[in-house]
């Protein structure tokens, strides 16, 4: 192109001339659009020191060998130290063999109080900003079983008129809609029924809040706002861990307490008594004896997912 | 490549495919970057409006979903409601497909890439309005057959992924392939496309199925839980796709791309159908919830008439209605085939309606009242707005670029034979 | 497994009358696993029929004594035993309402069906229960009282379906603590108290339920 300096060809010239102008002029606009396009992602940037290359790399919890899993808890408990400025303790207990977690509550004897709500919130580093929990109570019209006419929000002396409570949390269903819809398996039932989060796996597509039919599943709008001195520092990396933003997390039926035989908070927080927690494999237990002898139900049964979780009535 | 044989028809010595792809990727290139203002203007216009939304992600990714006003009991909604939506646009260039290929509809086999580029833009929205609706889009591989962990069959998730994909790669191959064919100045070779048209025909309606299958196979939603949802999506896929084609037909008559009276009567003739039938659906939805009655209902009654006064979407609803309803008569009347300030009226009608009937009043009513019958309404953020308008310039962008590649290839007006010479 | 253990079990039961002195009464601090009998929870027997697993103790609460009331005199705080004054009182069965009473009691408020202070009280033996069948029934034991009119919630209690707990499920794993009946319930006014939340959803958007719910049961 620079050879156009002969006179004959001076025809052509604007149009060559043209041609490279025009392609300059792309190139200038292309460049400005990177540029453009490269400051408009540019707070992205701000996620550098959030999320690790190692968090990135992660693999799936069920791949993890033991000592990935304990680099990986060790990398987390400092993540802890560092952004919320306390010391935890994040263990990874497995299921008791022989044991399927089951829980019932008295609807004859629950008040209503809440009690368990702010327990759960509490003992799982929820978000204080939103009084997170895995517990919602539903305020319910006696002599219907319909939710319509309920309400979670009440603020009176309990138990109010004409009212009965149901709180619910997650069903722990035996057929669980919520890991049928994940397409990563972030979530997924293990040995002892109790359905789990890889919050490290997690997309954050939201299709298993979508897929629960009671509401048991919250999403990690954003980062959890957890005071330092009120962080419970016994922590389960599926359960109790405090999440990350942006993905999904359910209850556990305290599985970092129940795995070591205790009891969940939210039972043992009930001032009422109207929690009952156990193993539905052994016969002897506490639940057993209710599924014999109380008349008990599950919510929406005809859904057929089939809950580790009932209510009953006394009489 | 089946080539060999073609390249005697009188082709003096035609480059082998390792030179004339390349140049067929410059040229496009340059076909895409050269133009009017006009184009650039609006071109430029795109990009902006792009940048904004891009800068509304990129900080929806660092603050958190918080910034948009989904929640937990709404925890799906604009990006949603639009990804199932351009699903349907996705599929609905195959209603262009049909006739060129199934009935051998000359005319509209001329035109019929207008269609399958429509999909290729649309499935880009598709694929982008998940990814910022993702809470975690750093974790994207994870949904990654292989090296990520892929929950199929189970996940109606995971089908989405592989149709959506799949549809894109069959109309990238479709268009690259016809349009690589005429800038080499070859009749292209059928087993070289017919057999992926065909499954493109298929694989559009699985589109649209699948993704309809993502929400009423939810027992937990009874506003989604029908039987009748695939066809509805299909429907009002066959509305809005074609409805798009027809105004961008028009669009580009005015800009002297020569296209004739055949195809876009044929797809108004498609429409007149459609926009019945998905009438006579919604009327089959409506009847059904509201003969019924009882709590499953609960998301139809607040969709339609508002529930404890909470009717945010009361307005939307009916406007979705209104519109089609109208939409349905201008297409009816006899006019709708020779008046084009009719026609275009209609098609503007029809697809608002079917955006508002598959998003603001199918997806997010779908979570009013929640599982737990609480009602927390919702209307998009700012954030969100701004991220949806940035994904639908860059569909229009990539619309604009394929007719801009497709038009002058498909004209003969650039060839691989006519290298180098001026297109204008 | 044993019959005795059953029995023992059937008869802690639900409080009826409890201390009828005043200012400080009863006194509910649990007994640190001290009652064998009472620890020998249903679950402990049951679950080591196989083979004898060490099981942790389940420990019910109860009163350690009788009540007691405090009197403050010049220069001390002196604890009286219900005997102090009942022992020279003579017992009038014919007081039918709290407001009969005098000293002590004077306030008291009782709401428990149609019973009368001697029903539970022992007009021999202040200083202890009474059941129905006039056996005498130490304080602590007060359980096996409530139970003689509230079988069905002493069955359920036996049974592990009534009443808080704290502490562990598995008892090979660790103990257990159970309320009494009396933690919860005043056996003067044994219903079970109302309550105000305190502890309430903040979702965003969830608006208070003055629509929803409050509508449908008013209107």
């Amino acid at each position: 192109m620079v050879e156009p300096s002969e006179p004959r060809r001076s025809i052509s010239l604007p149009v060559l001339g043209s041609v490279s102008r025009r392609t300059a002029v792309k190139g200038i606009g292309a460049t400005l659009g990177a540029a453009a396009f490269a400051t408009a992602i540019s707070p992205l940037r701000k996620l550098q020191g959030e999320i690790s290359a190692e968090e990135l790399m992660q693999r799936h919890y069920k791949e993890l060998s033991p000592e990935d899993k304990a680099q990986v808890i060790n990398r987390l408990e400092n993540e802890t130290k560092e952004r919320f400025g306390a010391d935890v303790t994040i263990d990874d207990p497995r299921p008791i063999p022989g044991t399927k977690f089951v829980y019932a509550i008295n609807l004859s004897v629950c008040n209503g109080n809440g009690k368990c709500v702010e327990a759960c919130h509490k003992e799982n580093n929820h978000d204080r900003d939103t009084n997170q929990s895995y517990i919602r109570v539903l305020e319910m019209q006696k002599g219907t079983m319909d939710m319509e006419q309920a309400n979670t929000t009440y603020d009176h002396t309990v138990p109010a008129e004409d009212k009965f409570y149901m709180p619910v949390q997650c069903q722990q269903c035996d057929e669980p809609p919520c890991t049928d819809a994940c397409p990563v398996e972030a979530t997924w039932k293990e040995d002892d029924g109790i359905v789990v989060v890889d919050y490290n796996w997690c997309i954050g597509c939201r299709y298993c809040e979508a897929a629960c039919p009671y509401h048991a599943r919250r999403f990690n709008w954003k980062k959890p706002n957890v005071p330092a001195a009120e962080i419970n520092p016994d922590q389960g990396y599926l359960s109790n861990r405090i999440r990350p933003q942006g993905v999904v997390e359910k209850c556990h039926y305290c599985l970092h307490r129940t795995r070591k035989g205790r009891l969940p908070a939210c039972l043992e927080a009930c001032p009422t008594g109207a929690r009952v927690f156990g193993n539905i494999l052994d016969p002897e237990s506490e639940i057993r004896w209710i599924l014999e002898n109380k008349r008990v139900y599950v919510l929406k049964e005809e859904l057929g997912t089939k809950p580790s979780f009932f209510y009953y009535f006394d009489s | 490549m089946s080539s060999a044989p073609l390249t005697s028809e009188g082709m003096p010595q035609t480059p082998g495919h390792i030179v004339s792809y390349p140049r067929f990727l410059v040229r496009a290139l340059m076909l895409a970057t050269d133009g009017s203002l006009l184009f650039y203007t609006w071109m430029i216009a795109l990009t902006l409006i792009f940048l904004v939304g891009a800068n509304a992600w990129a900080n929806q990714v660092v603050d958190g979903m918080i910034v948009t006003n989904m929640t937990d009991h709404v925890s799906w909604g604009l990006y949603i409601a639009n990804f199932t939506f351009m699903v349907g646009v996705a599929a609905g260039g195959v209603m262009m497909v049909i006739p060129a290929y199934l009935y051998r509809d000359k005319r509209m086999h001329d035109v019929v890439l207008l269609g399958e580029m429509l999909a290729i833009a649309a499935i880009v929205m598709c694929l982008l309005f998940v990814v910022v609706d993702m809470g975690r889009p750093d974790r994207s591989w994870h949904i990654i057959p292989i090296i990520g962990r892929f929950n199929f069959p189970i996940s109606m998730l995971t089908w989405d992924v592989i149709v959506l994909n799949g549809y894109l790669l069959l109309n990238l191959h479709i268009c690259g392939y016809l349009l690589y064919m005429r800038f080499l100045g070859r009749t292209p070779n059928p087993t070289w496309y017919m057999p992926f048209v065909f499954l493109s025909i298929a694989w559009a309606i699985s589109i649209h199925t699948v993704t309809a299958f993502l929400y009423c196979g939810l027992g937990g939603r009874p506003l989604w839980n029908t039987a009748l949802l695939a066809p509805r999506f299909l429907t009002s896929a066959f509305i809005a796709g074609p409805a798009f084609i027809i105004v961008s037909m028009f669009v580009l008559r005015s800009l002297r791309v020569p296209i004739g009276d055949g195809p876009i009567h044929t797809l108004v003739k498609i429409v007149r159908i459609t926009v019945l039938i998905n009438l006579l659906m919604l009327a089959s939805e409506i009847f059904t919830e509201f003969y019924t009655g009882g709590a499953h209902t609960s998301s139809a009654r607040y969709l339609y008439l508002g529930l404890h006064g909470a009717n945010a979407l009361v307005p939307w609803i009916w406007t979705a209605i209104v519109f089609n309803v109208i939409g349905a008569i201008l297409f009816l009347h006899p006019a709708s085939m020779r008046k084009r300030g009719l026609v275009i009226t209609a098609c503007v009608l029809v697809f608002v309606g079917c955006w508002i009937e598959k998003g603001m009043g199918l997806i997010v009513p779908g979570f009013i009242p929640s599982t737990l019958h609480e009602i927390v309404e919702y209307m998009p953020s700012l954030t969100e707005w701004k991220v949806t308008v940035g994904i639908w310039a860059l569909g229009l962008m990539i619309y604009t670029i394929a007719i801009k590649i497709a038009a002058p290839i498909m004209m003969g007006n650039v060839s691989l034979l006519e290298h180098g010479r001026k297109g204008e | 497994m044993t019959h005795e253990q059953d029995q023992i079990h059937v008869q802690l039961g639900r409080a009826a009358c409890a201390p009828l002195c005043l200012i400080l009464g009863v006194a509910l601090a649990g007994c640190d696993g001290a009652q064998p009998e009472a620890a020998s929870a249903s679950t402990v027997s049951q679950t080591s029929t196989n083979e004898s697993v060490m099981l942790h103790p389940v420990t019910i609460n109860r009163p350690a004594g009788p009540p007691v009331a405090r009197v403050q005199t010049a220069d001390a705080e002196v604890a009286l035993a219900c005997s102090t004054c009942h022992d020279v009182r003579e017992p009038d069965f014919t007081n039918a309402t709290t407001t009969d009473l005098d000293l002590f009691h004077v306030g008291l408020e009782f709401v428990h069906g149609d019973l009368s202070c001697l029903s539970c009280h022992n007009a021999e033996d202040y200083d202890a229960l009474r059941l129905a069948n006039g056996v005498s029934v130490p304080y602590p034991d007060v359980m096996t009282l409530c139970a003689q009119c509230h079988a069905p919630q002493a069955r359920s209690y036996e049974n592990g379906a009534h009443g808080g707990m704290t502490g562990h499920w598995d008892l090979t794993r660790g103990p257990r603590t159970r309320n009494n009946c009396i933690d919860c319930h005043d056996p003067h006014e044994p219903a079970f108290p109302r309550m105000q939340p305190t502890f309430k959803p903040r979702d965003r958007g969830l608006q208070p339920a003055q629509h929803h719910g409050e509508e449908a049961n008013h209107g």
